[in-house]
């Protein structure tokens, strides 16, 4: 009975319903990227730029970030977990030089690595010298003390030779692909790290990390990796966060609606000229938001045929839209019909 | 009434013939009005196509300016010339054929796959044009260049409109239905235009200026335009000149028509108007905001409206809108006549004064005015079936908007009381969903014409209906600000009223009953508040904090929480256990009792409550000390390079948050002094205290320091000569001269702060000015999403092509205004 009542009415247009109520209050949201007042652990984007980027479905966020969690035996231990994020952060070759100088006519350059730099991420000289003749074996390398010394077996062209030795500099030397910083946080005594940048698979394939709680707000590489349902998850829960983070309230059931609307083709689609507004079936529909001539150009050279069954085409037509109470048509029988007298 | 009987709208390219067969006037002379200012026969406003000056008659229909909508002609282009916007998809279709034999470049056996599948396939085009050698006859195909907007070449040679003409005219139509284009209706050759339709005068209206001079309308200039070259061309063919200055003209007119259609292509010269005004050709006319599609078929104009000045009014309830007489005179609703009110009707036409009836429609749909003269004969006449459109009357339902309408609340069925004045008046309580204050707002009020719309209007988007949002289910209407604290004043334990005061109270609120006497023959907030509750209500707020036993409220008093704004606890359980009606009542009648109370007890703030001590000036003081040293002890670890640089920020950018957190953090200190000293004794603290208006920051920024001014969400740093204004030293990094005000309003600000906070307040002005551009372009982009969207009666949710986008509604297919956040 209860529930009966509570039901949501057929023909209830829950679109319209789901937009105004995200619309209206992205009407009160900043449009600055800002930073959870306070201390500030990693860079978010938040209000109604991010809530932007994800109904726009950009293929990377503006500021990927991962949470990543481990096993409890880890998690407890902040030396663990410390250790973890060396693991665990992109370092490459450039960023534990103190200096280089480079010769391209000689083609030899020397890599004064920092020591400091090698020690916070525990890698030795001999380490990035592996790794090196390992990737670039046309390459002779020799060290003192903390400097490497790179030469060039043969003789090549400069350019080349510079190709060579940028891309030694940035060659990674360990950690995963993409996650630029990492820092460590805790929650009820249980260490975590969070990350700038995100790789959800090069992560998963960490194997002390937990892999049930890992968490990426790039949603894209949650589709690749886990497929649209978690995408359509992520979606969701992103959504949430930036009503969470502005301080206003508004129901799952609106980001679910969205959500299940831009994965129901089984990839993520934009809200928007590229995206559900511009695919649909109509041709007026479509006139009406944007791009009006490309639209008819087009159903006109290949003979499309309009419906006529979403709301904007039955507008302009001028009929009853056909959502809510205009889905609705009485009917009388006509035997019920002759049972009402004028005099009654 | 309605488009009822159209199915479905096929697009399809007109065809050459087509054109021949609709129009009515071949035009030859490029000219409009001879020198007596009468239509040139084969001119542009040829009076075949139709009239627009009354009195002249129409020479193909012999309609008059009104009843003729005006007749198509064309005009004959000497040579073919390409339809700019389709240049692009007959270049497609170029390369996708052979150019040696015209056929499709799918071999015949992958044709027959394509043909054979289910619902036939289409070969993509964008893949086609790699082909390199032709499947059927095996020649090798040559490069294709387009070059925007109208520049075919092939292996570098230029291809002129006639030979594309021809080749598209060669294909067959079964390749054609290969590459997805229906041979039937639309042939390719036709994107390459031999005849150009001219759309009739009334299309492109000529006007008359005040000087007799006629103005004509930019398409007609550039149809002129079309046609003297088209003329030229014609007598230079004609006289064997030169291929070259052929050419030139060719493609003079190929420019013409390019701008006909569409004067932004890209890489064409805009077309001017005499007065360096680029002429609206065709796409102008369908594209944009003021656009046909967005402007006048999107957007309808309706009838039976009014807009005037809205106003408070507090001794209306919610569902009510105060209306003018004026406007209730002029505005009209329909009565269905029947046997039941045929004397009413009768009576209304014959009325001379207000509630009268200013139209009748009979039952033939003839609409006539009721005059002096035929009043008599129409109350003679008229039947069952007819239709009385009399003057608005209280209760009659009108709908009630305000701009921007952001959500369904901002447009509700208000019954309307006709009052004295001139502007429209709601109830103070029903200005949250329409976000109207009273600083002179408009609105508009619609009058539904039809027994749906009425119903609909009556049963469905009353206030009272729409009370709960979809948003996150807590009410839109509510009590606020002193309401807040006259619900305060009456229910906080220990508040007694006299029996006289009690009497006026629940008068005021429409109540002719006492609740039983509490002590010494008072009575006590509690019981009142009672009084005002539905019969049998149970209720309980946070872990008994509040506590209504059978409409009894036994424990607590009454917050924001229970009867405000954001949560509205007791008034969704109202509506839930009552509905709308019980809740808008009870808002109605609290609402007058809590300003009797605020009016009986008294209530007032001066500057008195918010005059500053020595403790508090010792504190502030101590506060701005602690921040200044704080800000200097980041500055140094920001020096000597031991500050921890946070993820993904550079140092200085590190440096910059950590001072922002630091000086921002002040203010909130200054709040914790500020709670705990004052006490809700003083008034000006409970305001804030109780949410029923502002918040403490006020408070501190009053009588403590103002404090941080933030410009784009950062310290104000921009300036000369590394300072915000002449006024600092140069390179000054306390955080005083970064925009932190040490000064409260009480103090007054000193001329640097002031700049400071000029420039705050500046960029927060700005900010809220872009954020409504942004947010509302948003919202037309998820409408058009998602306006397809319904709910089917199995309770999934679906778009307009029926594809099911959720099983069931929210996986639950509970209504969201039941849920609570």
């Amino acid at each position: 009975m209860e529930t009966k009542r509570n039901e949501i009415s057929y023909g209830e247009p829950v679109g319209v319903v789901t937009a105004q109520s995200i619309g209206e209050r992205s009407t009160q949201m900043v449009l600055r990227t800002f930073h959870s007042a306070g201390i500030v652990s990693q860079v978010v984007t938040a209000g109604l730029p991010r809530l932007i980027e994800i109904l726009d479905a950009r293929k990377k966020p503006k500021h990927p970030t991962m949470t990543i969690t481990f096993d409890k035996k880890i998690a407890s231990n902040y030396e663990d977990v410390k250790e973890m994020k060396k693991r665990i952060e992109e370092v490459r070759v450039s960023s534990l030089l103190e200096s280089f100088e480079e010769n391209l006519k000689a083609g030899t350059m020397v890599l004064n690595l920092d020591k400091e730099a090698l020690a916070l991420r525990s890698i030795t000289v001999r380490r990035v010298m592996d790794m090196i003749s390992q990737r670039f074996p046309d390459v002779e390398l020799s060290n003192e003390g903390n400097s490497v010394s790179v030469r060039s077996k043969k003789k090549k062209e400069i350019r080349a030779v510079r190709t060579a030795f940028v891309n030694i500099r940035a060659e990674m030397i360990s950690g995963v692909e993409g996650i630029e910083k990492v820092v460590v946080n805790s929650e009820g005594g249980l260490f975590y790290i969070s990350t700038n940048g995100s790789n959800l698979k090069g992560v998963l394939e960490v194997n002390e990390i937990n892999p049930e709680n890992v968490y990426t707000n790039d949603m894209f590489e949650i589709l690749n990796v886990f497929g649209v349902e978690a995408a359509r998850a992520a979606i969701v829960n992103e959504m949430m966060q930036v009503f969470a983070i502005e301080d206003t309230k508004i129901n799952v059931k609106h980001a679910m609606l969205i959500a299940d609307a831009m994965t129901q083709k089984g990839v993520i689609k934009s809200i928007g000229r590229h995206g559900l507004a511009g695919d649909k079936e109509s041709v007026f529909a479509r006139a009406a938001y944007e791009e009006t001539i490309k639209h008819f150009v087009n159903a006109a050279f290949f003979s499309e045929t309009d419906r006529l069954k979403g709301v904007a085409e039955n507008i302009i037509i001028g009929r009853q839209i056909t959502v809510g109470t205009g889905r609705v048509k009485l009917m009388i029988k006509n035997a019920d019909l002759e049972k009402v007298k004028p005099e009654d | 009434m309605y488009a009822e009987s159209i199915d479905s709208i096929r697009f399809s390219v007109v065809s050459p013939e087509m054109i021949k067969k609709v129009s009515v006037a071949k035009l030859a002379i490029p000219d409009t009005y001879n020198e007596d200012g009468y239509p040139i026969d084969g001119g542009l406003i040829d009076q075949r196509l139709g009239v627009i000056d009354p009195g002249l008659r129409c020479k193909t229909c012999g309609g008059r300016a009104k009843s003729c909508m005006g007749h198509f002609g064309h005009l004959e282009l000497i040579r073919p010339v390409i339809h700019p916007e389709f240049a692009r998809l007959v270049f497609m279709i170029m390369q996708s054929t052979c150019d040696n034999c015209y056929r499709v470049l799918v071999s015949e056996k992958n044709i027959d796959i394509l043909r054979s599948a289910e619902d036939e396939q289409i070969a993509s085009m964008a893949k086609l044009k790699s082909i390199k050698k032709c499947p059927h006859c095996g020649a090798k195909q040559k490069k294709l260049k387009f070059e925007r907007p109208t520049f075919f070449y092939m292996d570098g040679e230029r291809l002129k409109s006639d030979s594309i003409k021809d080749w598209m005219s060669k294909i067959s139509d079964n390749d054609l239905a290969v590459i997805g284009v229906d041979g039937n209706t639309v042939r390719p050759e036709w994107a390459i235009l031999s005849v150009l339709i001219v759309p009739p005068v009334n299309v492109r209206p000529s006007i008359t200026l005040e000087n007799g001079d006629r103005s004509e309308d930019d398409l007609t200039h550039k149809l002129v335009e079309v046609m003297r070259i088209n003329q030229r061309l014609e007598q230079d063919i004609d006289a064997g000149a030169p291929q070259i200055i052929i050419d030139d003209l060719w493609e003079l007119l190929q420019y013409h028509v390019t701008t006909y259609f569409n004067n932004e292509t890209p890489g064409v010269p805009v077309a001017r108007h005499r007065s360096t005004r680029p002429l609206k050709t065709l796409s102008h006319r369908l594209k944009g905001k003021e656009g046909r599609l967005r402007y006048n078929l999107s957007g309808k104009r309706v009838n039976f409206t009014a807009r005037t000045v809205i106003c408070g009014d507090p001794n209306l309830s919610i569902n009510e809108v105060g209306v003018a007489q004026t406007i209730a005179e002029r505005l009209t609703t329909p009565m269905h006549v029947t046997h039941w009110n045929i004397e009413k009707a009768k009576e209304l036409i014959d009325r001379r004064e207000y509630p009268m009836a200013t139209n009748v429609i009979n039952s033939e749909g003839v609409r006539k005015r009721v005059t002096e003269s035929n009043r008599i004969e129409l109350v003679s006449s008229i039947a069952p079936g007819w239709i009385v459109e009399r003057q608005l009357v209280d209760n009659d339902v009108a709908l009630f908007n305000r701009q921007p309408t952001l959500h369904k609340m901002s447009i509700m069925a208000h019954r309307i009381r006709v009052l004295p004045g001139k502007t429209m008046r709601i109830s103070v309580n029903a200005t949250t969903p329409y976000n109207a204050d009273f600083d002179g707002d408009e609105m508009n009020l619609h009058i539904p014409q039809s027994i749906e719309a009425i119903a609909e209007a009556r049963y469905m988007m009353r206030p009272t209906d729409v009370i709960l949002t979809p948003r996150d289910g807590s009410p839109v209407m509510y009590i606020d600000e002193e309401g807040i604290v006259g619900a305060y004043f009456l229910t906080s334990s220990n508040t007694y009223f006299d029996k006289d005061e009690v009497c006026s109270m629940l008068a005021y609120a429409g109540i002719s009953e006492l609740p039983e006497q509490d002590r010494d023959g008072r009575y006590s907030g509690k019981s009142i508040f009672s009084v005002l509750l539905p019969k049998g209500l149970n209720y309980e707020e946070s872990g008994g904090a509040v506590v209504i036993k059978d409409g009894k409220l036994v424990e607590g008093f009454i917050r924001k929480q229970t009867i405000g704004g954001g949560k509205g606890l007791l008034l969704k359980k109202i509506y839930i256990d009552y509905g709308g009606e019980a809740v808008a009542d009870f808002i109605y009648k609290l609402t007058r009792v809590t300003y009797m109370v605020v009016y009986a007890r008294g209530f007032t703030i001066g500057i008195k409550d918010y005059l500053t001590n020595q403790n508090i000036q010792r504190e502030s003081k101590k506060i701005v000390e602690e921040t200044r040293e704080q800000a200097h002890k980041i500055l140094e670890s920001y020096k000597d390079r031991s500050m921890e640089i946070l993820p993904g920020y550079s140092n200085r950018e590190t440096y910059e948050m950590l001072v922002h957190a630091a000086t921002g953090n002040a203010r909130g200190m200054g709040v914790k002094y500020i709670e705990k000293t004052f006490s809700t004794d003083n008034m000006a603290f409970l305001i804030p205290t109780l949410g029923a208006r502002g918040g403490i920051q006020n408070f501190v920024q009053m009588l403590m320091f103002i404090g941080q001014q933030s410009v784009r969400g950062n310290r104000i740093t921009r300036g000369y000569s590394g300072r915000v204004i002449p006024y600092f030293k140069k390179n000054d990094k306390s955080p005083e001269a970064k925009g932190f005000i040490a000064s409260s309003f009480m103090d007054g600000l000193e001329p640097k702060e002031f700049y400071l906070h000029a420039m705050g307040a500046r960029d927060s002005t700005m900010g809220k000015a872009l954020v409504t551009a942004v947010s509302g372009y948003l919202m037309r982009r998820l409408i058009h999403a998602l306006q397809d969207i319904y709910v089917e009666s199995d309770l999934s949710v679906r778009n307009a092509a029926g594809d099911i986008i959720q099983p069931i509604y929210g996986s639950d297919g509970i209504d969201t205004i039941y849920e609570t956040l």
